[in-house]
């Protein structure tokens, strides 16, 4: 907190952030406590890390959490492969002996290690196991590791700014989630996604912008629809559709709605919502 | 806490939120200590100023999930109703509650040495007492102290920059908050996540996403180091790396539901949606119908005409498929129990349901029965006894679906 307390994030280039969320990062930065983010996809919780990171100019370290990971893979690697390798051809610099040559950093050991304060962005905790959940918790509750082939242990020289999202695949154990602030990110409403579209086509057509945001909160609540549409799709959505010289943003009142595929990934709901289109004027 | 209560004393405040606390506790959210200690850590640090800091603050560190949000919501506006945070000169709460929380935090044999306790007693005390004894010394110190620094509502110096332009062009968006912390608390945003609230698509992802089978399957791709090292030893040190196949999701899920007769009506939809997010979760689900029980013949369509499946030729399935039944159970007693007890004629087959039923459970180790009527009442109807004995039972709610798919999946 120290070094960092006339440092508090209040939203970067290219994200939206709402008070209250920015309220809530500036809190746990200060608490020093890892900041769990829960929400359905598109909602900006891996974005929001990049954000302030680049706020804060700080660098930012990402773990992306794998089903079958194992906590020592994020802390540590012992790469034994190329040390047999070595030992058997030896045509390397590396001394053989020496296995601290062979120990290459993961991504939590790279922001324990860092000179500077990193921000570390835990990516889909929920994938892992739960142990893998549990052991996360000694470490960054002790803040240090133990490298146990070379029996060293690694300190944090900076405690990082911890990010974790999450998307519910699997619940976080009590413990785990006692160690973390919470913030669950609701879908954004129309309002607020439309300051999200502003931010990335500063000079957008207000029509095109009304009528493609309206038609996607429509095509949002079609029903039976696996995957909905995210943030994510609306822009590219939006980017067809100013690349179409033909297109005219009346066309999206008219029930004409082209581009389907780039809001809808499944076949099933392209389907359904090509479905819908046709059947009824969507404005 | 109500109406426009000026509050004098750091002592009140500290009761305010003690209560708001076990306010919180009794509603049965799951609140601990510790996370009570780091909301007064944030306070004595001065990041709460306002009623909106109070609310953000609160609940960013209280609350774990949001299914809690909607009731956290609720408490919250009924705690604080109309008592804007008073100006509260000369309230020093902040220099003991650092002292203390600080220390407490960081390092309880320090502040066991403080106290003059033993960090075992400490250790002794259950969250309550801890709670109680935390106050009592909170209290202590308020009477001793006298020095003089602002606490809440001195506005304006918060160090949380939370709007207006940074210097570097970075830009505040978002819903601006003229509302108070109460109204927002009041608009009830949450509901929809909350427990006790109905089910939703999400909720119904989110539970069902948790009911995964990993087995080998695939392109053997993986290093299997174990082997690796066994095969290369036999060779005389000769490197010989073995590769076994990666773990996938292989689970095979039947859904059965009752799709027939008024009483499941109500309830219809809501099992679609979990049709709707279960079908791209598995290996092989599979869905039929029935009607009010099950005789020889379950279907795969949901008019129960035209495609059959023999119940007795299921045995041909793999038995770790997980079976989930839909039904509300409730019928006549001799629909389970009579050997022609089906109300339809041609399905009368010289067997009693109740056999079929348990021939399911016998092939089958895991099956659960979701149940749409509240478990309250499964008492007053005797073929949802009956079949309880058969089959594991729980209530089609957020909780229910929780605990079918840990049972469905412990070993």
């Amino acid at each position: 907190m120290a070094e960092n307390s006339d440092r508090n994030f209040s939203g970067a280039t290219r994200y939206i952030l709402d008070d209250e969320l920015a309220k809530i990062v500036n809190i746990s930065m200060a608490l020093e406590m890892p900041l769990l983010l829960k929400g359905e996809p598109g909602t900006g919780k891996t974005m929001l890390a990049h954000a302030i990171a680049e706020d804060l100019n700080m660098p930012l370290i990402v773990l992306n959490v794998k089903s079958s990971m194992k906590l020592v893979e994020a802390l540590y690697q012992y790469d034994t492969l190329t040390r047999l390798n070595d030992s058997r051809f030896g045509d390397s610099t590396r001394n053989v002996s020496n296995i601290e040559e062979y120990i290459k950093m993961g991504k939590i050991g790279q922001a324990f290690s860092a000179e500077k304060r990193t921000i570390l962005l835990i990516d889909e905790i929920d994938k892992a196991e739960t142990d893998f959940q549990d052991d996360m918790l000694d470490v960054l509750d002790q803040m240090e590791f133990d490298i146990i082939e070379i029996d060293k242990t690694v300190p944090t020289k900076v405690r990082p700014v911890i990010i974790i999202t999450s998307n519910a695949k699997k619940d976080l154990s009590d413990p785990f989630l006692g160690r973390c602030n919470f913030h669950h990110i609701a879908f954004p409403d129309p309002k607020m996604m439309r300051k999200i579209v502003d931010v990335h086509f500063p000079d957008i057509d207000t029509k095109l912008m009304d009528n493609a945001v309206s038609a996607f909160y429509r095509l949002r609540e079609v029903d039976a629809i696996e995957k909905k549409p995210a943030t994510r799709e609306l822009i590219n959505w939006i980017r067809a559709l100013r690349a179409d010289p033909d297109f005219k943003p009346k066309d999206l009142t008219k029930g004409d709605v082209p581009y389907l595929g780039v809001l809808f990934k499944k076949s099933q709901d392209y389907a359904r919502a090509t479905n819908i289109t046709n059947r009824r004027r969507l404005i | 806490m109500h109406g426009q209560q000026i509050l004098q004393t750091a002592e009140d405040l500290f009761k305010m939120f003690i209560n708001f606390f076990y306010k919180l506790k009794n509603a049965d959210i799951p609140v601990s200590p510790t996370s009570f200690l780091a909301f007064q850590k944030a306070l004595s640090q001065g990041h709460i100023n306002t009623l909106n800091d109070l609310y953000t603050c609160s609940r960013t560190i209280l609350i774990k999930s949001e299914r809690y949000f909607d009731l956290f919501d609720q408490i919250f506006a009924h705690h604080f109703e109309g008592a804007e945070m008073p100006d509260l000169e000369g309230v020093e709460l902040e220099e003991m509650a650092r002292a203390l929380l600080d220390e407490w935090l960081k390092n309880p044999k320090l502040l066991a040495q403080a106290l003059g306790m033993d960090e075992s007693e400490i250790n002794k005390l259950t969250p309550e007492e801890l709670l109680e004894y935390f106050k009592e010394r909170l209290k202590e110190q308020t009477e001793r102290h006298d020095g003089g620094s602002k606490w809440i509502g001195t506005g304006g110096t918060s160090p949380v920059g939370h709007s207006g332009y940074h210097p570097g062009g970075m830009r505040v968006g978002g819903v601006s908050r003229n509302k108070s912390a109460v109204k927002v608390a009041m608009e009830r945003r949450y509901k929809d996540y909350s427990l006790r609230g109905p089910l939703t698509q999400a909720m119904v992802g989110e539970a069902l996403k948790r009911l995964r089978n990993m087995v080998p399957a695939g392109p053997k791709d993986q290093v299997d180091i174990d082997e690796s090292i066994y095969h290369t030893m036999k060779n005389c040190g000769e490197i010989e790396i073995i590769f076994k196949r990666s773990l996938r999701d292989r689970l095979k899920v039947l859904i059965l539901i009752d799709n027939g007769g008024w009483s499941m009506d109500p309830y219809i939809s809501v099992v679609q949606t979990i049709f709707n997010y279960a079908s791209a979760q598995f290996k092989e689900l599979k869905t039929y119908f029935f009607h009010n029980t099950i005789y020889s013949n379950i279907w795969e369509d949901p008019s129960r005409i035209h495609r059959p499946q023999r119940v007795d030729e299921m045995v041909r399935f793999d038995p770790h498929t997980r079976i989930i039944i839909v039904g509300d159970a409730s019928m006549a007693p001799y629909e389970l129990s009579a050997t022609d007890g089906s109300i339809y004629v041609h399905q009368r087959s010289g067997k009693p349901s109740i056999e079929h039923l348990k021939f399911i459970a016998r092939v089958f180790p895991h099956v659960a029965w979701l149940n749409p009527i509240p478990e309250n009442m499964w008492g007053y109807t005797h073929s949802i006894s009956v079949i309880r004995e058969i089959f594991q039972m729980y209530e089609l709610s957020i909780d229910g679906l929780e605990k079918t798919i840990a049972h469905l999946m412990s070993k």
